[in-house]
């Protein structure tokens, strides 16, 4: 039931927002170089089940994602495998530059503990009123399904809409006569 | 030109007392200490960098990071030795130091001066280790002083698992002759990471080392400085190619000479002159040429347009007409060089081997490879039946 809706919600008016997403200020603490965040966000790599994200020193992850506009964040998806997939997932919403030891500093927005089936893709709902103005996206992966040393994740999607903002490209000048 | 937030510990223990390093292990220290502020600093002058004392009563923070190079090395002075070093301490603190810095776009750096034994465990600094690793915190070690069994290794364990894609390194440097600044201004300590060497790093491995280490053309970095790099090459090479066309012109004022020659010598004659000629015409034809458009009268025009743009040449065409004996109407001055249509055509059949008729100054370009001596003797023919 709340699949159905979650489903519908996301082809109602929730749109995926990888374009908004500003990758010149994308980061990710802990990552392991040969397996970035890229694998797990960017189009098209993010559907290869062979690239994934991992974490290098231990299981956990801080990803900080900020967006060229405002945006509402419905839902996201984080797919994984069943050993190594992310469990409990904090996301913070507007908090730049945090680090590991700050995570516990201030209660996240949101929490959400995956499941099997999200890590299939199944899309976790968020808090909605949570993340009405949204300009960057702390994600803070805490631990894995089977606790182990490394953490993978093989795509990470993120639902919402845009609020209204001025399209700076839309303005025209106006035509002297 | 990385920008940088470093924290550097410095080890104030009693072992710093020995003088195996000249003057002493604490004044060898404290030297290298002023210049790797100074390289940091002017490598990119956003860098910041701080201080602490690792020893001494506990571990103090004698600067935050700053950019400011005068704070840095006024706290350096009136440091006491003594106590023992505290590594773990320094470099958790060091690690704070750096995480409340205050641009967050900075990348973060720790440079240890292991000096004196190490009191922990393997174990212990490879956690010290991970977790810098963890929050993307490079660290530099440089190992001298005190020799101790397990010394080494526990410091290659505490590099291995903070490096990550090789931003960590450690330097090892005995004692001896060399001081240790100098020696470590050929490390990756100084240099960063593959960037080739700092400004200041340069100029102090001249003055250090024999023979200069820098790598850029005009003593600047152009990671430094781009726009100053790139104004000194454009105008280098402005001047390169006034210096060519002066040569050129030059070279010019030599033709006449040997086009007089060849208007009244055999083919042996010329034998000797294409070298020259061809050199020049290849220049002056290419000019022309450089504007399409292939009909005699076009090349004409094309010519007077060339000459406008370069003045020497144009002046080299009125000294070459002025001394040769081509034409009895030889105008004096360079304007009337350039509007004079008829003109210009006789001086470019007059130019051996230059025809108004394309086809031949087509046959020239092909030959500018220096197989010139045919085709002249050819033109040579020709010339007899052009108009004059």
């Amino acid at each position: 039931m709340s699949a159905a809706e979650s489903a519908n919600a996301i082809q109602r008016n929730q749109v995926d927002l990888l374009d908004f997403i500003d990758w010149s200020g994308v980061e990710c603490l802990n990552q392991s170089s040969s397996h970035s965040l890229s694998n797990a966000l960017k189009q098209g790599y993010r559907e290869d089940e062979g690239l994934n994200l991992e974490s290098d020193a231990d299981e956990q992850l801080l990803i900080y994602i900020p967006f060229t506009q405002v945006i509402k964040l419905h839902s996201i998806v984080v797919m994984g495998s069943e050993e190594d997939g992310p469990k409990t997932v904090k996301l913070f919403a507007n908090r730049e530059h945090m680090g590991f030891s700050n995570v516990s500093d201030f209660p996240p927005s949101d929490t959400a503990v995956l499941s099997p089936d999200n890590l299939k893709g199944k899309p976790v709902v968020l808090k909605y009123v949570k993340f009405q103005n949204v300009r960057s996206l702390t994600i803070f992966i805490e631990d894995n399904q089977s606790g182990s040393e490394i953490t993978k994740v093989q795509k990470i999607a993120l639902y919402g809409s845009t609020v209204e903002t001025t399209d700076m490209k839309g303005l025209k000048k106006i035509e002297d006569h | 030109m990385v920008l940088e937030a470093t924290m550097i510990c410095i080890d104030n223990s009693e072992w710093m007392r020995n003088g195996d390093y000249s003057p002493s292990r604490f004044q060898a220290q404290a030297d290298a200490v002023s210049l790797i502020c100074g390289a940091k600093t002017q490598s990119n002058p956003e860098n910041t960098v701080g201080i602490l004392t690792m020893a001494g009563k506990g571990v103090r923070v004698l600067a935050t990071p700053t950019s400011d190079l005068g704070k840095i090395l006024s706290c350096m002075h009136g440091l006491e030795m003594g106590g023992e070093t505290n590594l773990a301490a320094g470099i958790l603190i060091a690690q704070l130091a750096l995480k409340h810095r205050q641009n967050k776009n900075q990348q973060q750096r720790i440079i240890v001066f292991a000096g004196s034994p190490i009191k922990h465990e393997r174990k212990a600094l490879e956690i010290i280790g991970k977790k810098l690793k963890k929050n993307s915190v490079a660290l530099d070690i440089v190992n001298f002083g005190e020799e101790e069994d397990g010394k080494p290794e526990k410091l290659e364990a505490l590099l291995g698992s903070v490096n990550n894609n090789d931003t960590s390194h450690m330097v090892h440097v005995p004692p001896g002759q060399n001081a240790l600044s100098d020696v470590l201004i050929s490390t990756p300590v100084f240099t960063g990471d593959g960037e080739g060497g700092s400004g200041f790093a340069a100029a102090a491995a001249a003055a250090a080392a024999a023979g200069g280490v820098s790598d850029f053309d005009f003593g600047v970095d152009p990671n430094i400085d781009p726009e100053l790099a790139l104004a000194l090459r454009v105008s280098m090479e402005e001047e390169r190619a006034r210096q060519e066309a002066a040569a050129k012109k030059a070279a010019e004022e030599a033709q006449p000479q040997s086009e007089s020659q060849n208007a009244t010598s055999t083919a042996t004659e010329k034998v000797s002159d294409p070298m020259d000629e061809d050199d020049l015409l290849k220049q002056a034809v290419a000019l022309s040429m450089n504007i399409p458009g292939s009909d005699s009268s076009a090349g004409d025009a094309q010519m007077s347009e060339a000459t406008n743009d370069d003045q020497e040449l144009a002046l080299a065409l009125q000294m070459s007409m002025q001394d040769g004996s081509k034409d009895s109407s030889a105008p004096s001055d360079v304007s009337k060089v350039l509007g004079d249509q008829s003109f210009m055509s006789s001086i470019l059949s007059s130019l051996p081997g230059v025809d108004p008729n394309d086809p031949n100054v087509k046959d020239l370009l092909a030959s500018l490879l220096g197989q010139s001596e045919p085709q002249e003797k050819k033109d040579e023919d020709e010339q007899p039946k052009d108009d004059k």
